[in-house]
């Protein structure tokens, strides 16, 4: 049992960090792609507002989801969907666009924070050193977006915005695909 | 969700799936028109170009030019985009990006010259002339500006016996619609250099320019409060006096004295070695502290009233002080380094005789009391009569050149009632034997535009002959300098 749980954290974390590599490339540069539509940075600011005010509303809705119907199918349509949203932001043309697709963002950005962290608690749940196993899952999220950020900052200046978005589309649908090997021994292992 | 089997069949539909999305993506976005925005300091216009090209040698903006042609795309030109004209865009266009062409080629000791490549700055050549005891003869008040794009629209300093940049240039070389690079001076291709000089980068791309310099020099500073009134005498008593190196005024926007009271600030000659002044070129001291004054001024009646006062401490303690020409023509700070989402530091600028400089002041109080607009402050330099350039502003007379920095919304209605202001302000100007600059917004109606630059002729016909093609266009040539005029956008 707990050489499942562990190797399904270290499924999570590996999945998690594609994620964050994936959302990272492209997040210092939601400012340009929005002035590249007309707006600055009071719309910007709108955006990311909506982002999270949006998500904000939903964690606790899938919060109670996911006890239901388990964390990893949640996490998945996480995942996913993001990646599908990524791959229409480079078809925005209007401020509009983006907000709706910010709006969709904090839906899908919900389920992935709030059942990574319940995902989280249930794959450590009664083992030893859990303080320590968190902050090693945190420590690797923790490099990857540092390690998305630096490459962003890097790879602009070789592609353009658009691309970035469908490189980090990519790794969403990678770290879905990673996120499938957790069902398989994390729940197991939680059963058994 | 359960076995290994169905999990690598949801695996394999997600992919597909996935597949399936990522074309219909990639095929959406190749099917949109490709571009990108592009707009000045100003940002009240703007435009969706094509492309913009970085330019790090002549090689490179000959082929990006001899691209565009081949793709019948126009080319505009931006340095660091100060015109808020549509001058450095168009629809569609090529934008070559001059900032990275910024080396300085030569600089002559005895002949006192310069040569530096188009995107230098003056901030690059005072650096360059600073340790030989040399300076710039005429360039804007800020040196961040591009060599280039101060040519391109002829602009004007403080020191008040010089005429506009183009009295200072020996020469340019420019790459033109056939890919040719010539150079263009007094003697060599006239017309090319009247009309290039001021003509917004509609004739070709200027590489490279020859300047004149002049003397760095120890001038003592002396500010006097006047009224509006005694100012023309005053000015233009201080604008001649050969003591005067370098001169500027400003005008009061505070409310207790709307438009009345002014200070005149006089640089004057020394004679004192150099060593008796701080040779060093100054850094900006305290910018925060001015650009948060500049922030009340910008919002408030009482920061305007504040910032009036303690600009009158600020000179009674420099009263006096001793200051190098190149430090004089430091900036105090780049104050139009404002990135409001909503708002914008608009220039403005018009140019009348000094006899009728008491009547302008009147009537632009009147009206702006009328049609109150956020004047933030107003200064006065002196402008001698030139006529060189094909768009020339002095060209009958000298004039007082009054730079008005207004801080506006950019939403339509609030744009819409600026330009009819600015009609009316270009109007009370032309009535009164006066005109106004063409690098700001483009409000000016074709009509106004013809009456106060009837060398556009001169231009059109230079355009002719050296871009027979229309190849080097803007939003602002589209407007006003093409013969149909106003016609496309």
């Amino acid at each position: 049992m707990k050489p499942m749980k562990r190797s399904a954290l270290r499924w999570v974390m590996l999945s998690q960090n594609a994620m964050t590599l994936g959302s990272g490339i492209v997040f210092p540069f939601y400012l340009i792609q929005i002035k590249e539509i007309g707006g600055g940075f009071a719309e910007y600011g709108i955006a990311y507002g909506l982002f999270t005010i949006c998500s904000a509303f939903l964690n606790g809705w899938f919060g109670r989801s996911s006890d239901r119907f388990g964390r990893t199918p949640l996490l998945l349509i996480g995942s996913w969907g993001m990646a599908g949203l990524f791959l229409l932001f480079p078809l925005a043309t209007s401020i509009a666009q983006v907000y709706a697709l910010q709006i969709a963002m904090g839906a899908f950005g919900a389920m992935q924070r709030t059942c990574e962290k319940a995902l989280l608690a249930d794959l450590t749940d009664g083992e030893p050193g859990r303080g320590e196993k968190i902050g090693r899952y945190q420590t690797g999220i923790a490099l990857f977006s540092g390690i998305a950020v630096i490459a962003g900052g890097f790879l602009i200046d070789y592609f353009t915005l658009d691309l970035m978005f469908y490189a980090g589309s990519a790794l969403l649908l990678a770290s879905g695909l990673l996120l499938l090997r957790v069902d398989e021994r994390g729940e197991e292992g939680q059963a058994g | 969700m359960k076995g290994r089997r169905g999990r690598l069949r949801l695996a394999l539909a997600a992919c597909a799936v996935y597949a399936l999305l990522l074309s219909l993506s990639l095929h959406a976005r190749s099917a949109q028109p490709r571009g990108e925005q592009a707009t000045d300091v100003g940002r009240v216009v703007s435009a969706r170009v094509d492309r913009t090209v970085t330019v790090r040698s002549a090689d490179d903006a000959r082929r990006a030019v001899l691209e565009a042609a081949a793709e019948g795309r126009k080319v505009s030109i931006a340095g660091t985009r100060h015109s808020m004209g549509g001058q450095t865009f168009y629809e569609g266009a090529v934008v070559l990006d001059l900032k990275r062409y910024d080396r300085i080629l030569a600089v002559d000791e005895q002949a006192r010259t310069v040569t530096a490549q188009a995107g230098a700055t003056w901030a690059d050549i005072q650096e360059a002339v600073n340790p030989l005891g040399l300076s710039v003869r005429v360039m804007q008040s800020q040196n961040l500006f591009t060599i280039g794009g101060s040519l391109s629209a002829n602009i004007h300093g403080r020191d008040p016996s010089e005429g506009p940049l183009i009295a200072a240039v020996r020469s340019i070389r420019m790459l033109l619609a056939d890919g040719s690079i010539v150079t263009a001076s007094r003697e060599e291709r006239p017309e090319l250099f009247r009309a290039a000089i001021g003509g917004f980068g509609v004739l070709g791309v200027i590489l490279e320019a020859t300047l004149e310099l002049t003397a760095d020099e120890v001038y003592e500073s002396r500010t006097s409060l006047l009224s509006y009134r005694e100012f023309p005498q005053r000015f233009e008593q201080a604008a001649r006096s050969p003591d005067t190196g370098l001169l500027i005024a400003r005008l009061s926007t505070a409310p207790e004295h709307f438009l009345e009271r002014m200070y005149m600030t006089e640089f004057r000659r020394t004679g004192l070695p150099l060593a008796s002044a701080d040779r060093e070129l100054k850094q900006d001291r305290a910018v925060e502290l001015t650009r948060f004054v500049f922030g009340l001024q910008r919002k408030h009646d009482w920061g305007k009233s504040l910032s009036w006062s303690l600009q009158e401490r600020l000179f009674r303690s420099e009263q006096g002080g001793l200051v190098t020409r190149n430090n004089a023509m430091r900036p105090e700070s780049d104050f139009l380094d404002y990135r409001d989402a909503q708002h914008s530091d608009l220039l403005q600028e018009y140019f009348v005789p000094l006899s009728r400089y008491e009547a302008f002041v009147d009537g632009l109080r009147a009206l702006l009391r009328e049609e109150p607009l956020n004047v933030v402050n107003i200064t006065v330099r002196y402008m001698p009569q030139n006529g060189e350039s094909a768009l020339s502003y002095t060209a009958s007379e000298d004039r007082a050149a009054l730079v008005l920095l207004i801080n506006e919304k950019r939403s339509a209605a609030r744009l819409e009632r600026l330009e009819r202001l600015t009609q009316r302000m270009i109007g009370l100007a032309q009535s009164l034997g006066g005109t106004y600059y063409l690098t700001y917004q483009p409000y000016a109606t074709l009509e106004q535009f013809r009456r106060s630059y009837p060398g556009w002729t001169e231009l059109a016909a230079a355009k002719r002959r050296y871009d027979p093609g229309s190849l080097f266009w803007n939003d602002w040539y589209g407007k006003y300098g093409s013969e149909e005029g106003g016609g496309r956008r």
